[in-house]
């Protein structure tokens, strides 16, 4: 038996009276790029929730290698390599798009505090590194121009890339994307896409995206999850879901109203 | 400690804590919708009282016309107050609509320090409320009999209100979901506006009840009952106004009988209630009949 | 010359002129100018430390009273003559060790930041469970709390009857050599990786969480470093007044350094320090709004309370309508008057 890498066993989540989540199941090799979808409400962002320790599952069970991490505090899962960005973006409006991902190294700093409070050449070196690093990442999503300026003041889809450089900047071995294609044009969703791939490999990432464009997620997944209420109701390859009468149904039943 | 001196002070818990549950209601109201510790609110009690003076001393009024003017005033003072100083920050950060608060009730301290003056006034109490009886022994001044009471009325009132008027469901559903009740065409100045009289009527009420019992009134007697109203309304769960009138009772009867027991704590009484709120947090931030706040990601 | 270098010697530079004017006044002042300058710098310590809190953490802490509060009483014990405390606590002698012990005025400005420290640390857990409104209210009742025990705890506080004729060792150079420290340790930390975890969680906390930051080991940092500061600035204020009560520091002065930080731009030290000098100077000037006039024969009579309305609409209309108040979040940077300088000379 070698490592479990990642996996969730029953996850569910109660709200009251509504079930959001109904034994979440799932099973993820290192390197590999998930696809979640779903309908408006069935779950999705409460699945994240519940990984990244945001939320408490009412049940179940969440390992990340080999290790328990259910109901951990958000901010230590996330220095155990799980990062995310969120659906309704979340950026620290006031503070420069640099500092957005500077703020992404505080929890692997290895300066202490007063080699902080007294400018050691430690530090020092510390902090011209991280912002180096940042650059590069900033550089990578095409933000570099704008690392002055305060994040609050770029544009919806620039701001969505942000969103992913920041969570690059906190070195996950999981990454978590929540729509990042909301808002974008075709074209962008696509260099999104290409762009996605691309982190995977040189960062060695594996990655469970959310997208209710399908196709992004076909051209980019390489496993598909279908929740529906809650409730899985598919799972497999691209062109296998695609022709998953259930998926079909559930999807024809609320075409009217799928995103926005 | 015999029976009847247990009683009385049971009796004086239960009247001091039915003006805690009066006053602790207007704070849950408020921040069942607009999520604000309306730090002005204990300052609606003075105003009450202020009221109640001016009218009866400037225009002669007797007690049971001075009385509802009074309330009256009051719940358009807090509208005002909701006016002056919350509506504009809808929008804004939390920190600056609690900072506007907390200068609101500055102002108004302030205000009356600079009209009133600082010398703190007897409260004209109707001679109707000074009566004694005695029930089995327990001599009881009928004030601490008819506060209680007072404070049932007013709350089944208000859960009539609440429970069975449109204006009541809007208000529920203010406090439920915010944006949806917007969304709806439901007009939420206007079921702010009421909750505000409402709550602050109440208060009034709680403040003229207050002045009668300890008749000596300035411009910053509404800082204590305030904060501790606050805390008995996170006790009984924030957002529950049976909740708040529950927390009230089990506050002031707390605090009465505490100190009756162990008389050697007089000094600490009011700190009493600042532990009650440091342990609620630490055990039960939800109080008794709240739910629970969860973070949304 | 290196940019670096060049600040570094503009800072010093700056400071020496600082030193120099308190020199000048210390030497031909009058009294009441010595009086407002000791405020300013001691406002200055208490504005910019609470400024890390409500400003760069963006908690509403209104408690820094209760630290004030403990500081000075720590400070005023310690200072105070073994023989001097016999005479003061008359209704309860003063509890051992404290009544035989006797420090020299800047290990006890020390010890009371550092009481304060302890007092911040045993009440930051209940605080920091909650936020928003609960922590105003929690932190408020810390304050009140504080002020019922220096009027219980006779043996330690000498109750209602407070601690007099303290010896006025606050002088500019103490309260200005503090207030400089404060700004210089303030400003590191808000410029370090700390001080930037710190702000993002007053932009958004769920998302400094997802970003690998522990909300509640920064807002303890901040709350202590608030904490420290605020006992020391107490040890000041004591000395500086020479008699302390339990109600001396009540939540006027919380809400008096709040109106400091938000009329200066909370989050901006540079605020805090503009807000504070515009504070003490401005309310001795408003002194007169309260002390009876005679302008030709008409007499005007004092009005108490006056100096507060006047700050409570102030502190109203700049959150209302400036929220942003004289900084911003701006600060002051040599960089900014090198541009300014240029601008005039091209
Ligand atoms: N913190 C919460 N408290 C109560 N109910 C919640 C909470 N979070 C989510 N829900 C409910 O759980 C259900 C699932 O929500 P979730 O956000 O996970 O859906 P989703 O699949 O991400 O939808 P979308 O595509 O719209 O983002 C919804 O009915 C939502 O209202
Ligand atoms: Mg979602």
């Amino acid at each position: 038996m070698g490592q479990i890498f990642f996996q969730t066993q029953n996850l569910t989540m109660q709200f009251g009276g509504l079930v959001a989540v109904h034994n979440f199941s799932i099973k993820i090799e290192p390197h590999e790029i998930i696809g979640l979808i779903g309908p408006n409400g069935a779950g999705k962002t409460t699945v994240f929730n519940m990984i990244t320790g945001n939320l408490i599952p009412t049940s179940g069970k969440i390992i990340w290698l080999d290790r328990d991490i259910t109901a951990l505090q958000p901010h230590y899962i996330t220095t155990l390599g799980i990062a995310r960005t969120f659906q309704n973006i979340r950026l620290f409006g006031n503070l420069s798009v640099l500092d957005n991902v500077m703020v992404s190294y505080h929890h692997r700093l290895k300066s202490s505090f007063w080699d902080a409070m007294l400018r050691t050449r430690r530090y020092r070196s510390e902090e011209k590194h991280i912002r180096e690093e940042a650059f590069r990442i900033l550089t990578m999503v095409g933000l570099d121009h704008f690392a002055r300026e305060p994040a609050s003041s770029l544009p919806y889809g620039q701001q969505r890339k942000l969103e992913i450089a920041r969570a690059l900047a906190t070195n996950p071995k999981l990454l978590l994307l929540d729509e990042p294609a909301a808002g974008m044009n075709p074209q962008e969703t696509l260099e999104l896409a290409r762009f996605v791939r691309s982190l995977r490999d040189s960062f060695d990432l594996t990655l469970i995206v959310i997208e209710h464009d399908m196709k992004f997620v076909m051209g980019l997944c390489e496993r598909i999850v279908v929740l529906v209420y809650g409730h899985t109701i598919a799972e497999g390859r691209p062109e296998d879901i695609q022709h998953h009468p259930e998926v079909i149904k559930a999807y024809l039943g609320e075409k009217r109203h799928a995103r926005y | 400690m015999n029976f009847q001196i247990f009683m009385q002070q049971l009796i004086n818990g239960i009247t001091l804590g039915s003006l805690y549950g009066l006053v602790a209601i207007g704070y849950t109201m408020v921040y069942g919708i607009l999520r604000l510790i309306n730090f002005a609110h204990g300052d609606l009690l003075m105003v009450a009282t202020y009221a109640v003076i001016y009218s009866m001393a400037l225009f002669m009024l007797p007690w049971y016309l001075s009385f509802p003017l009074a309330i009256l005033f009051t719940g358009l003072v807090g509208i005002l107050l909701d006016r002056v100083a919350y509506r504009p920050l809808r929008n804004a950060p939390r920190i600056s609509l609690l900072i506007s608060a907390i200068g609101a009730s500055f102002l108004m301290e302030n205000l009356a320090l600079v009209i009133i003056g600082g010398v703190p006034k007897p409260f004209p109490r109707p001679s109707l409320f000074d009566k004694v009886v005695d029930l089995y022994g327990v001599k009881i001044q009928v004030l601490t009999i008819y506060t209680p009471l007072t404070t049932i009325v007013l709350l089944l009132g208000l859960l009539y209100i609440v429970r069975y008027t449109e204006v009541g469901k809007a208000m529920r559903a203010a406090s439920r979901d915010f944006e949806t009740t917007r969304l709806m065409g439901i007009n939420l100045d206007r079921v702010i506006a009421l909750t505000f009289l409402l709550g602050s009527s109440l208060a009034a009420a709680g403040g003229i009840m207050w002045a009668m019992k300890y008749p000596q009134v300035n411009p910053f007697m509404g800082i204590i009952p305030g904060l501790k109203a606050f805390i008995a309304a996170v006790l009984g769960g924030i957002g529950s106004i049976v909740g708040a009138v529950v927390g009230g009772f089990l506050l002031g009867i707390g605090e009465v009988l505490i100190v009756a027991i162990f008389p050697g704590l007089a000094q600490y009484r009011d700190a009493f209630a600042f532990m009650v709120l440091i342990f609620l947090l630490i055990f039960r931030p939800t109080g008794i009949m709240g739910e629970a706040i969860v973070d949304k990601a | 010359m290196d940019k670096g270098l060049k600040k570094t010697i503009l800072n010093i530079s700056a400071i020496g002129l600082l030193f120099f004017a308190l020199w000048l006044f210390d030497r031909y002042g009058t009294e009441y100018h010595v009086r407002i300058l000791n405020n300013i710098a001691v406002f200055i310590i208490l504005a910019v430390s609470y400024n890390l809190v409500n400003g760069i953490c963006g908690v509403l802490h209104l408690g820094p009273n209760a630290f004030i509060t403990i500081g000075a009483y720590t400070s005023a014990l310690l200072t105070m003559s073994p023989a001097e405390k016999k005479i003061s606590f008359i209704i309860e002698p003063l509890i051992w060790p404290l009544s035989v012990i006797q420090v020299p005025f800047w290990m006890s400005l020390i010890i009371a930041g550092l009481v304060s420290t302890v007092f911040a640390f045993l009440i930051s857990y209940p605080v920091f469970r909650v936020r928003g409104d609960y922590l105003a209210i929690v932190t408020l009742g810390f304050g009140e709390v504080v002020r019922v025990l220096c009027n219980a705890l006779q043996g330690v506080t000498n109750g209602p009857l407070g601690l007099k004729g303290l010896k006025p060792y606050t002088n500019l150079w103490w309260s200005w050599a503090i207030a400089v420290i404060t700004i210089v340790v303030i400003q590191r930390l808000i410029n370090s990786s700390w001080g930037r975890a710190m702000k993002a969680i007053r932009e958004d906390e769920i998302a400094a969480k997802a970003m690998g930051i522990d909300p509640f080991r920064h807002l303890l940092m901040a709350f202590l470093i608030n904490a420290f500061f605020s006992g020391v600035a107490g040890g000041l204020l004591a000395h500086l007044i020479t008699t302390i009560s339990p109600t001396l520091f009540t939540f006027f002065l919380t809400f008096n350094l709040l109106m400091i930080i938000v009329v200066g731009g909370l989050g901006s030290t540079t605020g805090a320090v503009i807000g504070a000098t515009l504070f003490a100077w401005g309310s001795e000037a408003l002194r007169i709004v309260e002390s009876p006039m005679q302008i030709g024969s008409l007499y005007i009579p004092g009005i108490p309370g006056m100096r507060m309305v006047i700050f409570s609409v102030i502190l109203m209309v700049v959150i209302i309508f400036a929220r942003k108040g004289i900084m911003g979040q701006r600060e002051f940077s040599w960089d900014w008057v090198f541009a300014k300088i240029k601008r005039k000379h091209t």
